[in-house]
């Protein structure tokens, strides 16, 4: 459980310039900001990329976070909006994502680095697991960015459809317009899978 | 109900979001419409499907990779320069001023004032001091003096004011006079009725920004005390300086206020109740989690308070507040 009284604290020092109390920020929300990024850009060096351009642009416009909404609020949306412009951009590239690069160019299995300890668990299964993430993932990268940010809000990160409209500079109801829209679209992308 | 409402519905109603009245009219159209009874199993399975690509924890390399590059760039940053620091900090104190144009007017009035008496000391000052001057220059050698009349100015004003900074020094070509051009901060009073505009600017911004966490206190107890008998509330700012109080002010006595001064706004007004909501997952002290329990009351068209009350029956480190919570979970039906 945070305690928002130092964080106000924390924030209004680095406001006033303080590098340390800007550092205890960062570690505060860095994991969050990369578990998001990585999910959606599949790349740990988008991931990077992004980490490092939300909280520079944090540092440079701290000045105007004014507390009217939570600081979780505020990184969210720098970092929701930078994944939005990379997701946009990776739309015209259309980049395979059956695997994900990571810094050193390297490919890695997203599927498989996750842990299976299942007793059941074989080869056959493994396979199916990876090539199932794969159709997700393709299915996924077929929504619009607006939609796939939305999906991503709030199936994987479960977010209020309210905090996500705060987030995304819209209301309520269009989110979970846009969410609709999202599972409806998913379904028919995945309908061969039922 | 038609179909595509109820299909629209099943997929908030999928995510918790869908209101209690909501849900049960959907459950009845669901027992009656097999189509839509398809739809909601199609909806479930996705969900089931979408999990098969999971949300990974970033590696410890990753993250320190990411933290060691971040930490070059912030290196590479030029440092802020003083009067960037300032124009920073007069920005933030302008913005925060916005919503504010009487406590703006009357602080510009001050600043006026301020400055037309600092320029009338300082006139004085400089006759006093030429006047010294010419007398101390008759009486002993001029390398004797040590600007008397400087530090005069200082310790004799009449007002008790501080020196709020130095605009600039001028040592005199071949003397040893120096000339310091410097601002004061006049301490002001004002008195008036809770219902003067001024005074209320003036108790928002107290309890925001004093140091004394006495004075937020009786800032914040006014305040609070004008919300629960509902006057101008909202209208005036005060609601809103109330939940930033409620988010973020280090004093637990003083958030305690704020809460209490929010409890009538709590069902009419959704920024209140995420506030509460916000006070009842993430602050630190348990009174305040358990004042906002007490306070909060499910609301139709919101679920949120329900899945907090269950998110804190589930997982609150404190027992009493796990239990409190469970108490009016079990008593959400028969409110509603």
């Amino acid at each position: 459980m945070q305690d928002r009284a130092p964080e106000m604290e924390l924030i209004r020092q680095a406001q006033g310039g303080s590098r340390a109390a800007f550092d205890a920020l960062v570690r505060q929300y860095e994991q969050q900001v990369l578990r998001l990024a990585l999910h959606l850009t599949g790349s740990e060096h988008d991931a990077e990329d992004i980490y490092q351009e939300a909280f520079l642009k944090a540092y440079r416009y701290l000045g105007n976070f004014r507390f009217e909404c939570s600081f979780y609020t505020w990184i969210y949306r720098i970092v929701t909006n930078l994944c939005l412009d990379q997701m946009r951009r990776r739309k015209t590239r259309r980049e395979d994502r059956s695997v994900i690069l990571d810094h050193s160019g390297d490919e890695i299995d997203l599927m498989a680095s996750v842990s299976d300890d299942r007793s059941f668990s074989n080869p056959a299964k493994e396979l199916d697991r990876k090539l199932l993430g794969e159709r997700i993932q393709g299915a996924l990268d077929k929504l619009t960015p607006r939609e796939r940010m939305v999906f991503e809000l709030k199936h994987y990160q479960g977010l209020r459809l309210r905090t996500i409209g705060e987030m995304l500079n819209t209301t309520e109801e269009t989110a979970k317009n846009t969410l609709f829209r999202a599972t409806k679209k998913l379904r028919t992308n995945l309908a061969e899978l039922r | 109900m038609i179909c595509k409402i109820a299909h629209e519905r099943i997929v908030t109603a999928a995510y918790g979001e869908l209101a209690d009245e909501q849900a049960h009219e959907l459950e009845r159209h669901l027992t009656g419409c097999p189509e839509c009874a398809g739809e909601r199993e199609l909806l479930l399975a996705l969900k089931v499907l979408a999990d098969a690509y999971p949300v990974l924890e970033p590696e410890a390399n990753l993250v320190a990779r990411s933290r060691l590059k971040l930490e070059e760039a912030l290196d590479a940053l030029p440092p802020l320069r003083w009067y960037e620091r300032m124009s920073r900090r007069m920005m933030n104190n302008f913005a925060g001023l916005r919503a504010a144009p009487v406590a703006a007017c009357l602080l510009l009035a001050v600043g006026a004032g301020a400055g037309g008496l600092g320029g009338y000391k300082y006139a004085q000052g400089r006759a006093e001091h030429r006047a010294a001057a010419a007398q101390s220059t008759a009486a002993q050698p001029p390398s004797t003096t040590t600007s008397p009349s400087a530090s005069t100015a200082v310790s004799t004003a009449e007002a008790p004011a501080e020196i709020a900074n130095i605009l600039s020094i001028v040592r005199q070509p071949n003397s040893h006079r120096v000339e310091v051009r410097y601002n004061q901060m006049v301490p002001r009073q004002i008195e008036g009725s809770l219902d003067d505009p001024a005074i209320r600017q003036l108790l928002m911004l107290a309890s925001q920004n004093s140091a004394s966490t006495g004075v937020r206190d009786d800032s914040v107890g006014l305040l609070a005390a004008e919300c629960r008998s509902r006057h101008s509330c909202r209208e005036g700012g005060i609601q809103d300086a109330l939940m930033v109080v409620l988010r973020y002010d280090r004093n637990v006595g003083v958030r305690q206020k704020a809460l209490e001064g929010l409890e009538p706004y709590v069902a009419e007004d959704v920024q209140v109740r995420d506030a509460v909501l916000d006070a009842l997952m993430n602050d630190a002290d348990p009174r305040i989690r358990t004042a906002a329990i007490n306070i909060l009351e499910p609301v139709e068209g919101d679920t949120s308070v329900r899945q907090v009350l269950h998110s804190v029956a589930n997982t609150d480190r404190n027992p009493y507040i796990r239990t409190v919570s469970r108490q009016v979970l079990d008593r959400v039906p028969e409110i509603q």
